[in-house]
């Protein structure tokens, strides 16, 4: 029966139209039959073999395209078949979309499964045909270019079933599982099994213009795009009823149910879209409402240390572009205003206190200063803990939050002072009872803030003033805290920063081996002892704060004058070309005093010796007037007015004054004080001294500090030109502020000015060609 | 690792496990071999459709397959030839190595067909010389047989 069997030898035209036709159709017919078969779920009575051979022998006869083609023909009526008895009857009443008269979207569900079904048939369908038609896949379809058959079968299924031109099964489809979606995200339980045979389904069509999958061209836009709404009137809707923190747990479990979602039936390429459409909808678009909910967004959690929400916050904000700046500028905000709170307190405090400073409330200025450093080391604390338990300790938050640190301590001008008051407070008697590791830890703290001061030479300024008092009045509790404190120092800004500060520590060792062999220089002498026991410290005068050209006059009395010679010969006989200056203003003396009800030990000052012992020469009830004072102990009179007040305005009343009052004034009179009690045998005169600066004072440190800074600016000029020989005008200035930002915010002013100052003096001069451009003059 | 091959030929010769029959040729010339489901499946495309398209041809328990259009002495060289991957064509008549060609052909036995198209073109050239016509038509329709087909002409 097969043409293949001729006889040997004979020869006959290859094809003969009416048997080759008549062979095709008996093949023909058979294979038809066959496919309605399969189609009817009745492949088992079919012999495979037979089959087989059909279509080998087709495509063998060259009538691969009729078969083929006829294939595609059965195959499609097939479809159309399943389109109208299946498909269509399943149709979900009154439109899929409808979930008014579907309320639980069971018609949608139903219509999902005869979808399933009939995907379910025609694949099993198309297997068995590809096998039967294995011959003809790879004979005709590879050299005719077309599909092979079961891509055949795909393609035909797309175009008759899912894109069917005669019937909206492509709409419907769409809505079923649109509104399938929508019922979960309503937390209806949802048959997700059905909608992932339709959306498999989808996945394994191919669009032939595109070459992409059927779910991209025609599901996933559509799927965004309600999701899009959806999110959109959703956020709306939970913005307005909703406090962050509630707010935030439920754009966290839509993005978890998304992203679950894509996992189980959709596919992976839609879940980065569809995440973006979540965060954009329900975070890019709330952000500021959200961080600026009333008593529950950003600020009250950060008031309220809600760690937990503020944490959630960050990795939800983190997810949008816009997110971390905008949570960083509002808690930046957040911390310039408290900043400024404390700034405030701390203004109003001291002129308050300004009022009535001559109330001889010495304390306060300490306190205020003191407070204002624990409050700022207070707000450091919350936030570096909101950055270490919330922020993940984003680097990109921390900046920001230091930034907004420097910005208010900066806009207090007096921070430099306070932090170095604060730092005189701990090491002079805050660190009584406190164990190593706390003044360690206090130390390191209040370092941070000396990080943010943008003035570090007025730092360093008050800084040796206080340590300059602490280790001359003996205030110092600890030599290791001080060295410590020094070696923090030393680590931030350098050791030219702490040389001088060095050399302070220095110079009381020396000076305490000096005494030493000053007394047993005394012992050893014929000259006639000193009435009184002199303890001197010398100071290098480079190290020390104290201003030697304004050095203060006072007339010391006789037996101290003399005393104070004896050490000088002494001293000047070891240091020859040395010259001593005393510093009265810095001392202290014990002296006795004898009143009606018992003698008491007085410490004092210098000063306050000075004036007492003047007494000694007065008949009881004989007044000095304030101007007889001033002119006999030629004391400078701001510090004679300070010194009158601790003596006859504070706890101790050495000498009356009259008129009475707080204030001392030209004219008063004042009384040695012989009625004066005191529980005490021995008694410390404290100077009234304001310790946060008065104006005058202030003024006086600032011209110090502009005119040290003239002489670094300059140095720092000379020094880059002197290296760089010739260099144009901006980048000299660039290159001096970034020498000298360590210390101080040179402006540019300054440093022009510097400049021609240098010119003049013929250390620079301007290029001959160009006038922006300086030569360094050897 | 000839043990190998001896003990996959003896599977083939002595198979008293084998779940297939074949039933081989038409007329009187035909013959029932034996073989192994898994290892057709394993070997050939052609036979791993129809193992699993035949759920109801079951004989004894076995698979009865018909292959009417292959004589039996050219289905042996395929089947040996899916058993241990080797074929002795020199010992052939020539005419089952045409035979075979084409069987090798439908069954979508590459290697096989590419290595018997060289075999008749390189080791048996004078015979299709002779019978040239008779070669032509019977691999004219080959659309994989262009090396011989080009020979011929």
């Amino acid at each position: 029966m097969s043409s293949r069997k001729q006889p040997k030898g004979k020869i006959r035209p290859p094809k003969k139209p009416n048997s080759a036709d008549a062979q095709f159709n008996d093949n023909w017919d058979r294979l038809a039959q066959a496919i309605r078969e399969i189609h009817k779920k009745n492949a088992s009575i079919l012999s495979f073999e037979e089959l087989y051979r059909n279509a080998y022998n087709m495509v063998l006869h060259k009538n691969g395209d009729k078969l083929y083609n006829g294939v595609r023909e059965v195959i499609t009526q097939h479809l159309e078949e399943v389109a109208v008895s299946q498909v269509v009857p399943a149709f979900p009443l009154s439109g899929a979309s409808s979930s008014q008269t579907n309320p639980n979207g069971a018609g949608g569900a139903n219509f999902l499964k005869v979808l399933k079904t009939v995907w379910e048939d025609h694949t099993t369908c198309m297997l068995m045909i590809r096998d039967i038609l294995m011959y003809m896949d790879r004979v005709y379809a590879k050299t005719a270019n077309v599909p092979l058959v079961y891509d055949l079968g795909l393609d035909l299924f797309r175009d008759t079933i899912v894109r069917s031109q005669n019937y909206p099964i492509q709409n419907h489809l769409l809505e079923v599982l649109l509104q399938q979606i929508k019922l979960e995200r309503e937390n209806e339980i949802i048959d997700r099994t059905n909608v992932k045979a339709s959306i498999d389904m989808l996945l394994e069509l191919t669009d032939a213009s595109t070459k992409d999958t059927v779910y991209a061209t025609d599901f996933e836009n559509k799927f965004l795009e309600t999701s899009s709404e959806y999110y959109r009137v959703e956020g709306q809707m939970l913005v307005g009823e909703y406090d962050a923190p509630e707010y935030m747990k439920k754009v966290d479990k839509r993005l978890n149910e998304e992203e679950q979602r894509v996992r189980h039936y959709l596919s992976q390429t839609t879940e980065p879209k569809i995440r973006n459409i979540v965060e954009e909808e329900l975070i890019s678009k709330h952000l500021k409402t959200v961080i600026e909910m009333e008593n529950s967004g950003l600020i009250p959690m950060l008031r309220n240390e809600k760690m937990d929400d503020l944490g959630r916050m960050y990795k939800l904000f983190g997810r949008v572009v816009k997110g971390h700046d905008e949570m960083k500028s509002a808690i930046s905000d957040y911390i310039r205003e408290l900043g400024k709170a404390i700034n405030e307190t701390v203004t109003s405090n001291t002129t308050a206190e300004g009022g009535n400073a001559a109330s001889g409330d010495k304390q306060t200025g300490a306190t205020v200063a003191v407070r204002w450093v624990q409050e700022v080391l207070d707000l450091k604390d919350k936030f570096d803990k909101v950055q270490n338990l919330a922020l993940s300790n984003d680097k990109a938050f921390q900046t920001s939050f230091n930034e907004a640190f420097e910005y208010f301590i900066n806009k207090n001008s007096k921070s430099p002072e306070f932090i170095s008051l604060f730092i005189d407070d701990n090491l002079k008697k805050g660190l009584k009872g406190k164990t190593e590791e706390e003044v360690d830890s206090v130390l390191d703290k209040t370092i941070t803030l000396f990080r943010f001061i943008g003035e570090k030479d007025v730092f360093e300024r008050y800084y040796k003033q206080h340590l300059a008092k602490r280790l001359l009045l003996g205030r110092s509790v600890s030599d290791d805290a001080e060295r410590g404190m020094i070696g923090k120092l030393k680590v931030e800004c350098g050791y030219q920063f702490t040389t001088k500060l060095e050399g302070m520590f220095n110079d009381m060792r020396i000076s305490s081996d000096t005494m030493t062999d000053f007394k047993e220089y005394l012992d050893k002498s014929v000259l006639e002892k000193p009435k009184l026991d002199l303890s001197v410290t010398v100071l290098t005068s480079t190290f020390w704060p104290m201003n030697l050209s304004a050095s203060p006059r006072c007339n010391l009395p006789p037996e101290l004058t003399k005393a104070c010679g004896t050490f000088q010969n002494f001293y000047l006989g070891r240091h020859s070309g040395r010259r001593l200056t005393w510093q009265s203003n810095m001392g202290t003396a014990d002296i006795r005093g004898s009143f009606k009800a018992r003698k008491h030990e007085l410490n004092v000052s210098t000063y306050q010796m000075v004036i007492l012992l003047m007494f000694n020469d007065k008949q009881d009830g004989e007044s000095l007037s304030y101007e007889q004072i001033k002119g006999e102990s030629d004391i400078p009179e701001a510090d004679l007015k300070r010194n009158l007040q601790s003596l006859a305005c504070a706890k101790y009343k050495i000498l009356v004054k009259e008129p009475k009052g707080k204030e001392i004034n030209p004219g008063d009179q004042f009384n040695f004080n012989n009625d004066f009690t005191a529980p005490l045998q021995r008694i410390k005169i404290q100077t009234v001294a304001s310790k946060v600066e008065s104006e005058g004072e202030r003024k006086e440190t600032r011209e110090k500090v502009e005119e040290a800074r003239k002489h670094q600016t300059e140095a720092a000029i000379v020094r880059i030109m002197k290296d760089r020989k010739t260099m144009e005008h901006n980048l000299l200035i660039a290159e001096v502020v970034k020498q000298l930002q360590s210390r101080f915010m040179p402006n540019p002013a300054l440093i022009k000015k510097r400049i021609e100052a240098l010119i003049e003096r013929e250390y620079l001069e301007r290029a001959t060609g160009d006038r922006r451009v300086y030569n360094y003059l050897a | 690792y000839s043990n190998l091959l001896q003990d996959f030929s003896s599977m083939l010769d002595d198979a008293d496990d084998h779940d297939v029959l074949i039933q081989v040729g038409e007329n009187q010339d035909i013959e029932e071999f034996r073989a192994h489901s898994n290892i057709l499946r394993a070997r050939s495309k052609y036979f791993k459709a129809v193992l699993s398209n035949v759920s109801n041809d079951l004989f004894n328990g076995k698979i009865k397959i018909k292959k009417s259009n292959i004589i039996p002495s050219v289905f042996k060289i395929i089947l040996k030839y899916a058993y241990i991957g080797e074929v002795n064509l020199s010992e052939q008549p020539v005419k089952n190595v045409l035979e075979l060609l084409i069987a090798s052909d439908e069954l979508h036995l590459e290697e096989l067909f590419e290595y018997a198209q060289d075999f008749l073109i390189e080791n048996r050239t004078s015979w299709v010389q002779h019978n040239l016509i008779h070669v032509f038509r019977r691999v004219s329709s080959l659309s994989n047989c262009k090396k011989l087909q080009n020979h011929c002409i």
